[in-house]
């Protein structure tokens, strides 16, 4: 039995702290307050007829949401000063994780629950997008950078890719006692090993078609009619097919983690500016016609 | 590495198998890939194994070669030489694509990461935003400062370009009545950046009714409501019932408190509905001569009266029973009150309408030889003529006959009448005279068989003051003919109203499953003149307040209109800032 001391004594300078409890939730607390605040507001207002964007409380809570919009695109504008803000990095990324949720129910309190097809609803879906796709975001930060470290198995992405290098050189030589068709199949598994590609491909962490896969299938099929004398280079050839079956696999989970892990900002970040281009038109449009 | 190395063969083959004479150590060459022999004089190569080989880039399976010549077999490039002396060939192998590279082009044929695969992300930020300017702010605004909105649509589709790119700033749905010029936003938005202004809403609707009137003396108040824009309490695009507030707030926010903030307006204070209502105040006739209204609480103590002006008695004409002239039958409310057209109230009680079936004006005795004489109603001189010319009319034909006793007598049934012949003798005109004025005093202005028995007289305490009507002879009634001013007013006037609460409307055509006399205790309806308007507890039996659970919900406007027509307009457009 351990102690607890030991487990539970963190290593000084070491410790990794999530964004999401940045200062011991300071920033979920934040959003909390706002959100509150918010609801409030919306509660305290009583216009005629049902709550909408226009009673006081509606151009509140739609300042107050046009401005948290601008300031949480503003964090992708400072995410490329890295150097800057390293310091603080953790501390706008959980902010910006917060309020943005928090953006949500300001938003959606704004509309007074008034829904059409127009600009306005335009600007509030786009949001809905965009806060969808940070949520999905934070999902994948939290889950997926674990998974790869484990399916890396403290190998970097060159390392694999070196190893599948050098694999193919040694499937190359250890094929050349094989037959035609074997040493034709070896050699396609070799010289056409495809890693990554498209967008799908890339996600999917498969390859449907894979030429190890299919070398190593053919093997299996061969097996029993394998040529006299050449045992000992067929399973040589096998078990190098096989490590790189492995590796290749890796590979493929490695990029699809990935993969998954930056599609959403495909979403996020020209949707985000499509926001801004709607929420300008939205606020625009209303005074335009006040 | 470089070695060198002769071989003397009839032919030599290459391949990756050790039996070739030139093996090529490499998987991506065939077992036997090519042989090399001399052929007529010159050298051909010819390809054995699967795979074709190329020379000097050209993939053959068999081609004569010449010093010079490239060979490709797999990653080897084999080059043909100028033999030297006592040689039929000289070759130079080399491997050009060397394994080790194998890394590289695993590298170099990779795709990872989305960068390398998916759209610029700025490309698509770029192309979105674009999208989203042109077609949500920048069609609009053409299209706005175009004046191509049409004013209104005749008939056609809603879906036109024009009509979609104006629903993109629609934030909500029009009001009902407003929809028909939907697709014209500056018929109310008349210029950008600011706000609809009241000229907008008094295009159409000019001769909208004030809320108070404008001779009262309602201080700060008024300032209050005139400083209102109409925008304050109608705001368009709150769905399609949403531009009149029902909310009583609206009202009570003012009326609440009204009896201190503007006391000359004798307007009650009122904080909700039922809770918080004063008692009804109907406006009844206090004197139908004046005329004097009197605004009276209905549960007043005692019972308000109303003084039309006429002798009318509801229970007197709902007995059980009914009437002779009706033929027995009872007397039932819609005998008298008739709906008007649109089902809210009814018509107006007249005489001709309601009254004449069974209370004619007949001025002859059914044993007498000329029916049918009768004298006009609503018009006093003429019934005094109407008289006089009727004995004027029998003093020419020579006299009349009459019953010899006075009409309170009653003939035993069976038994023959005793006429007394009457003549003018020497002095028709003093005869007629005589007659008009006997006829007019006691029997058509009688108090209990004729006028009286619905009516007043103008004399003292009610009673009928003949002296002008008789002054129309000797002269006959030409004397006042043509002067209606002069003409004397012997019936007191009417003033029958068919509405009780001026500020107030009620519908009766909504309420056509209740029985009228759950409201109207007409049967019980004593004395003469009872006012017949039920108190609020009548209502609240099934009104509740705006939020009611188990009554009608009902708020202000359910009963009560802001804008009152009978004070004016709200706003005159010249007053307004154009």
């Amino acid at each position: 039995m351990r102690s607890a001391d030991a487990t539970e004594a963190p290593l000084p300078g070491h410790r990794h702290e999530s964004f999401l409890i940045h200062s011991q939730f300071r920033y979920a607390k934040a959003a909390v307050l706002l959100v509150v605040a918010a609801i409030v507001v919306y509660l305290l207002d009583q216009p005629y007829g049902t709550g909408y964007g226009g009673s006081w409380a509606g151009y509140t809570l739609g300042t107050v949401g046009a401005l948290l919009i601008l300031w949480l695109t503003w964090f992708g504008y400072q995410k490329r000063n890295y150097a800057t803000i390293r310091e603080r990095l953790a501390a706008l990324l959980s902010a910006h994780v917060y309020l943005g949720l928090a953006l949500l129910v300001v938003a959606t309190l704004h509309t007074g629950f008034h829904f059409g097809w127009n600009v306005h609803t335009l600007a509030y879906a786009l949001m809905c997008i965009v806060i969808a796709s940070g949520l999905f975001g934070v999902y994948a930060y939290a889950r997926f950078p674990r998974l790869m470290t484990d399916n890396r198995a403290g190998m970097t992405m060159q390392q694999m890719l070196g190893r599948i290098a050098s694999l193919g050189d040694e499937l190359r030589l250890a094929a050349l006692p094989l037959d035609e068709a074997t040493a034709a199949v070896v050699e396609r598994a070799t010289a056409t090993t495809v890693i990554g590609g498209s967008v799908r491909r890339q996600l999917s962490g498969r390859l449907a078609g894979c030429t190890t896969e299919a070398a190593l299938a053919y093997l299996d099929r061969r097996d029993a009619d394998k040529p006299p004398g050449s045992e000992e280079a067929w399973l040589r050839v096998r078990v190098l097919l096989d490590e790189k079956a492995l590796l290749l696999a890796r590979v493929r989970r490695d990029i699809s983690f990935k993969a998954i892990m930056d599609v959403w900002l495909y979403l996020h970040v020209p949707l985000a500016f499509m926001l801004l281009a709607a929420l300008f038109a939205h606020i625009i449009s209303v005074f335009f016609l006040w | 590495m470089r070695r060198s190395w002769n071989i003397s063969s009839r032919r030599i083959r290459f391949g990756r198998g050790t039996g070739n004479e030139v093996p090529l150590s490499d998987i991506r060459v065939d077992l036997t890939a090519a042989a090399l022999f001399p052929l007529g004089g010159g050298i051909t190569i010819e390809a054995v194994g699967p795979s074709p080989v190329r020379v000097n880039g050209n993939s053959a399976k068999a081609a004569a070669v010449h010093p010079g010549d490239e060979v490709l077999i797999g990653p080897y490039q084999i080059r043909l030489d100028p033999p030297p002396p006592g040689f039929d060939a000289s070759l130079t192998i080399e491997l050009v694509q060397p394994l080790g590279d194998s890394l590289n082009r695993l590298n170099s044929s990779s795709r990872i990461g989305l960068d390398r695969a998916a759209i610029s992300k700025r490309k698509v930020a770029w192309a979105g935003v674009l999208l989203i300017l042109a077609v949500f702010l920048l069609a609009p605004v053409v299209l706005y400062s175009s004046g191509a909105m049409p004013v209104w649509r005749k008939g056609g589709s809603d879906l036109t370009p024009i009509t979609l790119v104006a629903a993109l700033w629609k934030p909500g749905e029009l009001s009902n009545s407003h929809r028909f010029f939907a697709s014209n936003c500056a018929t109310c938005h008349t210029s950008p950046f600011t706000r609809v202004a009241d000229t907008a809403c008094l295009a159409c609707h000019q001769n909208i009714g004030a809320h108070t009137d404008p001779n009262a003396h309602l201080g700060a108040v008024r300032q209050m409501v005139d400083g209102r824009r109409c925008t304050d309490c109608h705001e368009e695009h709150r769905g399609t019932n949403g531009i009149v507030v029902s909310e009583s707030r609206l009202c009570l926010d003012c009326h609440r408190t009204l009896t201190e903030t503007a006391p000359g307006t004798g307007v009650s204070n009122v904080s909700g509905f039922p809770t918080g209502h004063p008692q009804f105040r109907a406006t009844i006739v206090a004197d139908a001569a004046g005329p004097h209204l009197q605004r009276v609480a209905v549960d007043t103590q005692p019972a308000p009266i109303d003084r039309p002006g006429i002798k009318f008695s509801h229970a007197a004409h709902l007995v059980a029973g009914g009437f002779p002239a009706l033929g027995y039958k009872p007397m039932v409310c819609a005998d008298c009150h008739v709906k008007e057209p649109a089902g809210q109230g009814f018509a107006p009680i007249t005489y001709k309408q309601q009254c004449a079936g069974c209370h004619a004006l007949d001025f002859d005795r059914a044993d007498l030889p000329w029916p049918n004489a009768r004298v006009p109603h609503g018009d006093d001189a003429g019934v005094a003529a109407a008289v006089w010319n009727f004995y004027a009319a029998k003093a020419l034909q020579g006299g009349i006959a009459e019953p010899a006793s006075s009409e309170v007598t009653r003939r035993l049934p069976g038994a023959p009448a005793r006429i007394a012949v009457e003549t003018p003798e020497g002095n028709p005109q003093a005869w007629v005279a005589a007659k008009t004025e006997a006829a007019l005093r006691t029997i058509v202005f009688d108090e209990k068989r004729g006028c009286g028995y619905c009516h007043f007289g103008t004399g003292p305490g009610g009673t009928f003051d003949l002296s002008e009507a008789l002054k129309i002879h000797p002269g006959g009634p030409a004397a006042t003919a043509g002067d209606a001013a002069k003409a004397p007013h012997i019936i007191a006037p009417v003033l029958l109203r068919t509405r009780f609460f001026p500020f107030a409307s009620f519908d009766h055509s909504r309420h056509t499953a209740v029985d009228c006399e759950h409201c109207h205790a007409a049967r019980q309806a004593e004395p003469v003149g009872a006012l017949l308007i039920p108190p609020i507890k009548t209502c609240t039996e099934c009104h509740g307040s705006e939020r009611a659970e188990m009554r009608a919900q009902s708020t202000c406007i359910s009963c009560h209109g802001f804008h009152r027509d009978f004070f004016g307009p709200m706003r005159s457009a010249d007053a307004l800032p154009q």
